[in-house]
C-alpha cells in the first residue's frame, strides 16, 4: 500500500501588533491561502488548491501554521503565499504576512522541528526579560521541557503563552 | 542554513520605523541588511546626493540574528536613477562613504555603459514599469564578467496587481539573457511587513524564472560576491587596505568603530585569493 503524498509547510504569521493574532482562525487563513492562489495562478491554481489543500493546526498564540498541500505542486501552491497582505477574520482585515520555517513530508517532522524551534525562541527572548524573577521563571520552564521528555509538549504549551504574557 | 541577505531596504526618515524593518530583518534570518538612498538627478536643479546617516544614530542596538548569535549587519547603499550619462559622476567623493554602489538605467545606451564602464556594485532593473529597452547578451555578459549583478525588486509586486505582471515580465527577459547568473532577489521594503522570509524569496525565484539552486544563490553567495566586489571598489582590487591610525587622544573615541571596519575585508581576504 502506498500512501497520498502531501508536503506540510510550517509557515508563522508575522503581525506588527501580536496582540491581532489571537483573532485569527483556520478558516480565515484557508480562506486567504485561497484567494491569493486564484489571484496569482487563476482557475488552475484555484483547482490544484481544492484539491487536498487544509490548514490542519493553528497556534493564535504564537502564530504558527501548518498547510498541507498535495505534493506534486506544492512549489507552486507556495510560491503564491508571498503575496498574502492580509487576512480577513471576524469582520477585521488584519495586515500580515506568511513565513515560511520549514517544509516537511510528515506532519511529525514538521512538529520536531516546531518544538526545537520553540526552545531556541525563548531563548532569544530571555535577554528581554524584565526582573530576574521573569528570568528565573522562563529558565526553570525551559530547563523542564528539555529535561523530561513526556511532558515536553504541555510544558512547551505553557512556556509559549508566558512568553505572549511578557511582551 | 546560509548566510542571506538583503540588500535593498528603502530610507525613510521615520526612525522608528526603520527600526522596525530591521527587526523584522534580523528575526526572518537575514545576516546583512542595506540601507537603500534613492537619489534621482533631474536636468533642471543640481541636487545634493545624500549623505548616509550612521547606523548607530538610526538604531541604538543591533538586533540578534535569528539562529545566530551574532548582531545582525546594516551597510549603506546609494541607487542612482540615470537617464543621462552625466548623472552618475565617477569619483565623487559622496560615493565614497556609501558601502554598495548601484545604478537604475533608463535607456539601453546607459545600460551598455552601466554593464561596461562604470564602477558600481549593482544594477537595478526597474519593475515599475515596462521595460523601455531590451536586454542584449553582449552587455550582460559583459557585466557577468566583470562581477556586476542585476538587481530585481519584490515589494512592488506584493503592493500592486499591475507591477506584479511587470515585475515577472521584466524579470524573465533578464533572466532570457543572464541565464539566472549574476541575479539578486532583495525587497526595497518601506514597511516591515512587506519583508518575506528567505525561503519565500527562494521559491518566489519560481515565478521569475530562476531554478531553485540559482534562486538560492540570489539572496545568499552572489550578495555575498556582491560586498566583496565592493570592497575592491574602494581597497585597489582588495589587495591594499589602507587605514588612518590614530595617536592623538581626540581620536580614541574614533577608534573602536574604524578597527572594526578593518577587521571585516582582513577576515574576507583568504577568500578572495580562493
Amino acid at each position: 500500500m502506498v500512501r497520498v503524498k502531501s508536503r506540510y509547510l510550517l509557515c508563522e504569521v508575522n503581525v506588527s501588533d501580536r496582540s491581532l493574532l489571537l483573532l485569527l482562525d483556520d478558516r480565515a487563513i484557508a480562506a486567504a491561502v485561497k484567494s491569493v492562489v486564484a489571484r496569482i495562478h487563476g482557475d488552475y491554481g484555484a483547482a490544484l488548491c481544492s484539491i487536498r489543500f487544509s490548514v490542519k493546526y493553528l497556534n493564535a498564540h504564537t502564530g504558527i501554521v501548518f498547510l498541507r498541500f498535495p505534493k506534486r505542486c506544492y512549489k507552486l501552491l507556495w510560491s503564491a503565499l508571498p503575496f498574502i497582505t492580509s487576512v480577513e477574520s471576524r469582520g477585521q482585515n488584519i495586515p500580515c504576512f506568511l513565513n515560511c520555517l520549514h517544509v516537511g513530508g510528515t506532519i511529525r517532522t514538521c512538529q520536531k522541528f516546531l518544538v526545537r524551534y520553540n526552545t531556541q525562541q525563548l531563548h532569544r527572548m530571555l535577554p528581554k526579560c524584565k526582573n530576574e524573577e521573569e528570568r528565573q521563571e522562563v529558565r526553570k520552564a525551559i530547563l523542564n521541557c528539555s529535561l523530561t521528555r513526556q511532558n515536553k509538549e504541555t510544558f512547551q504549551d505553557e512556556t509559549e503563552s508566558e512568553e505572549d504574557e511578557e511582551e | 542554513m546560509s548566510v542571506f541577505m538583503d540588500l535593498n531596504l528603502s530610507y525613510t526618515t521615520d526612525k522608528n520605523r526603520l527600526q522596525s524593518v530591521i527587526e523584522t530583518a534580523a528575526h526572518l534570518g537575514f545576516s546583512t541588511v542595506a540601507i537603500n538612498y534613492g537619489f534621482e538627478p533631474t536636468a533642471k536643479k543640481k541636487q545634493e546626493i545624500p549623505t548616509p546617516k550612521p547606523i548607530n544614530e538610526l538604531i541604538d542596538q543591533l538586533p540578534i540574528v535569528q539562529g545566530r548569535s551574532r548582531p545582525i549587519r546594516v551597510l549603506n547603499r546609494l541607487t542612482v536613477v540615470m537617464s543621462d550619462s552625466s548623472h552618475f559622476r565617477p569619483n565623487a567623493a559622496e560615493y565614497r562613504s556609501f558601502d554598495l554602489l548601484a545604478v537604475q538605467p533608463t535607456t539601453e545606451k546607459l545600460f551598455h555603459s552601466a554593464c561596461m564602464l562604470l564602477d558600481i556594485d549593482i544594477i537595478c532593473i526597474s519593475v515599475t514599469e515596462k521595460l523601455p529597452f531590451f536586454f542584449k547578451r553582449a552587455p550582460v555578459n559583459g557585466a557577468v564578467d566583470r562581477g556586476v549583478v542585476f538587481e530585481l525588486c519584490y515589494s512592488a509586486a506584493i503592493r500592486d496587481s499591475t507591477m506584479r505582471r511587470y515585475t515577472i515580465a521584466n524579470a524573465l527577459s533578464l533572466m532570457e539573457s543572464c541565464k539566472g547568473k549574476n541575479v539578486i532577489l532583495s525587497s526595497a521594503a518601506e514597511k516591515a511587513l512587506e519583508l518575506r522570509g528567505p525561503y519565500d524569496i527562494t521559491n518566489l525565484g519560481l515565478l521569475f524564472g530562476l531554478s531553485d539552486a540559482e534562486a538560492k544563490e540570489a539572496i545568499s553567495s552572489t550578495c555575498r560576491s556582491v560586498l566583496l566586489h565592493a570592497e575592491t571598489r574602494k581597497t585597489a582590487s582588495g589587495i591594499i587596505y589602507t587605514t588612518k591610525t590614530c595617536s592623538d587622544s581626540t581620536c580614541q573615541q574614533e577608534a573602536p568603530a574604524r578597527s572594526e571596519l578593518c577587521e571585516a575585508p582582513a577576515a574576507k581576504r583568504p577568500h578572495l585569493a580562493e
